[in-house]
């Protein structure tokens, strides 16, 4: 059985939207980070689904691109994360509410 | 691969045309040498090493303004395109990076912080701004996105003793995070898009911005392509906070240290306003169909969802965050006029430095007036400023209404321009609607002066505790000096517009 385009764009697109949706409904700041990861992920397969199929190079560059972004994010994120556990004990969203009007 | 192409792939590394940049970080290193290198006693001099290297560098730039750079051709391969836009953004950053350099001086002294990184930060995040509003093509503008958007992590959560501004940093995280992720997959899907080469107009070399231009005039109601410009215009949104992409503006407004409040609501604002002309004017202008409906509901819901929401905040970072918002919106209008009038471009610069020139003189009174822990930022907190401080107050008075646009301020040009230019287009109901929030947030922006100004109304038997006033930071003279030129540059500009209303209207 042969994957075509379509399948892995199908497979990406299911990805995101589970990054997505993870990201809006989740109350674990952790599990947050992760969804995001995931979409991020997502578009790293379109980039090289495409990049097979077209018979072009430079998705395949840009996935190095996307990795040492991604790579950047986590280390500030996961910096916040745990400054933020230190001061409050806590990385649910819900008990995150100091800041309103 | 051939050598000779890797040759010819050298020989298009133009890189005197990225010298600003370049210079910004070298600079942004030698700070770092410098705090390892120098006695402690004398760190002051970083900050003020900082402000006065980048003051150079603007001049250079202003007097290299028509470089031989600038012109139709691109530079590194396509990558870059130097435009005469380009060039005043290129200032526009600068210029907002002095300032927040100047206003982290204020706020930083009252911190037990290391001090040098957030200069560091500031000018790394300025030349990636630099380089985003000049990029020619999908991978040097997500890295150079990228590069800010990480940068501002770190510096919305900068103050980290304080679990305020770590909140921000993480609501600003995941947002940001989102959006770029959001941006991401509509890049890919263009990329996909366009370098199918069995479509006409398909490209190998399709994350070139004027590849891709071809590709979508060629292609007509693409599918993979209008879902990816949704998608890369829904990304950039959350960058400009235009609703409904706007949630983190408020929190992340709040919580921020207020140099990164400023530096947030007016350089990354304007960063966002380049990235959505380069793309709606020059790329997307094929798909029109798709892009004004879409522009035109996001801008008419921003003006009125920014005043509305403003309308009944007490916190001044809040209030100045969604009255932000508001601004974006009257911004976006400009950029759908300037489908059918080219000077809506200049106008939206014009609009951009009054902004800029305002938002700064208001945050420079907001450093002051919050106290130690800059968490302190209510209303109420201006009570008796004018009796108090009557400089701060004044300038108060000129950033705000210059904000409001109130006729011989700058802001009222600026918004003159924008109006005139949509009533051009002939986008009467946008029109309508924007004059209609203006007026609405003439309403918040004087009840902040009528705080400063008037004396507050007290209960007579001492019934309510009174909040106690944090206490203000007495003004140094260079930050004094910066306030009155921005204060007076306020007025003048909106008197006189001499050479550089000459400029934007030929531009």
């Amino acid at each position: 059985m042969n994957a075509g385009l379509n399948e892995y764009l199908i497979l990406s697109g299911l990805l995101f939207a589970l990054g997505f949706f993870g990201v809006l409904l989740r109350k674990n700041t952790l599990a947050i980070f992760m969804c995001l990861e995931l979409m991020l992920v997502a578009s790293t397969l379109a980039v090289v689904a495409f990049s097979r199929f077209n018979g072009t190079l430079d998705g395949d560059v840009f996935v190095f691109f996307i990795l040492t972004v991604a790579a950047a994010e986590v280390a500030v994120g996961l910096a916040i994360i745990v400054a933020l556990f230190r001061r409050r004990q806590t990385v649910q969203v819900e008990e995150l509410n100091a800041l309103k009007n | 691969m051939p050598i000779q192409l890797l040759q010819q792939a050298a020989a298009a590394n133009e890189w005197l045309a990225i010298t600003p940049e370049l210079m910004l970080a070298l600079l942004a290193l030698l700070l770092l040498v410098l705090e390892l290198v120098l006695p402690r006693q004398l760190h002051t001099l970083i900050p003020a090493t900082a402000i006065v290297a980048q003051i150079v560098i603007a001049l250079g730039l202003a007097f290299n303004f028509d470089s031989a750079f600038t012109g139709p051709g691109t530079a590194f391969n396509g990558l870059l395109r130097l435009t005469a836009d380009g060039q005043f953004l290129r200032l526009f950053f600068l210029v907002c990076s002095i300032f927040v350099c100047l206003l982290g001086t204020v706020c930083l002294a009252k911190q037990r912080m290391p001090r040098v990184e957030f200069y560091h930060l500031v000018l790394i995040i300025t030349a990636a701004m630099m380089l985003l509003a000049q990029s020619n093509h999908f991978v040097l503008f997500f890295v150079a996105l990228e590069t800010v958007t990480v940068g501002f992590y770190i510096l919305v959560s900068y103050f980290r003793e304080s679990p305020l501004s770590l909140e921000a940093g993480l609501k600003y995280l995941v947002m940001g995070a989102l959006s770029s992720s959001i941006l991401l997959f509509g890049i890919v899907l263009l990329y996909g898009a366009a370098g199918n080469q069995a479509l006409p107009g398909g490209s190998p070399n399709s994350m070139n911005f004027d590849q891709l231009r071809i590709f979508l005039t060629d292609n007509p109601g693409n599918f993979l392509a209008s879902a990816g410009i949704v998608l890369v215009l829904a990304g950039v949104a959350f960058k400009i906070g235009a609703v409904p992409f706007q949630i983190w503006i408020p929190d992340v407004y709040q919580g921020a240290p207020t140099p990164v409040t400023a530096f947030l609501a007016v350089a990354s604002k304007a960063a966002g306003f380049a990235v959505l002309l380069i793309l709606t004017q020059r790329v997307f202008a094929p798909y029109q169909g798709l892009v004004i409906p879409v522009l035109s509901v996001m801008a008419a819901a921003t003006i009125l969802f920014g005043n509305l929401a403003a309308l009944t905040q007490h916190n001044v970072k809040r209030l100045i965050g969604l009255s932000g918002v508001s601004h974006a919106g009257y911004l976006m209008i400009g950029v759908i006029a300037a489908y059918h009038e080219p000077h809506a471009i200049g106008a939206i610069w014009f609009y951009l430095s009054a902004y800029l020139l305002a938002s700064f003189a208001v945050f420079g009174v907001m450093a002051h007036v919050a106290g130690p822990n800059d968490a302190d930022q209510e209303l109420d907190h201006y009570a008796d400023l004018a009796r108090d401080q009557p400089f701060l107050a004044a300038v108060l008075a000129i950033g705000l209404g210059s904000l409001a646009g109130i006729p011989p301020l700058a802001g009222f040009m600026g918004k003159l321009l924008i109006f005139v230019s949509a009533f051009k287009a002939g986008l009467y109901p946008l029109l309508a609607v924007a004059i209609a929030g203006v007026v609405i947030s003439i309403y918040y922006y004087f009840g902040w002066i009528k705080a400063a100004f008037f004396p507050a109304w007290r209960p007579t038997d001492a019934g309510l505790p009174q909040a106690a006033v944090p206490a203000r930071t007495p003004v140094n003279l260079g930050v004094r000096i910066a306030l009155t030129v921005l204060a007076v540059t306020s007025v003048l500009l909106g008197f006189y517009q001499g050479a550089f209303g000459q400029w934007i209207l030929t531009r």
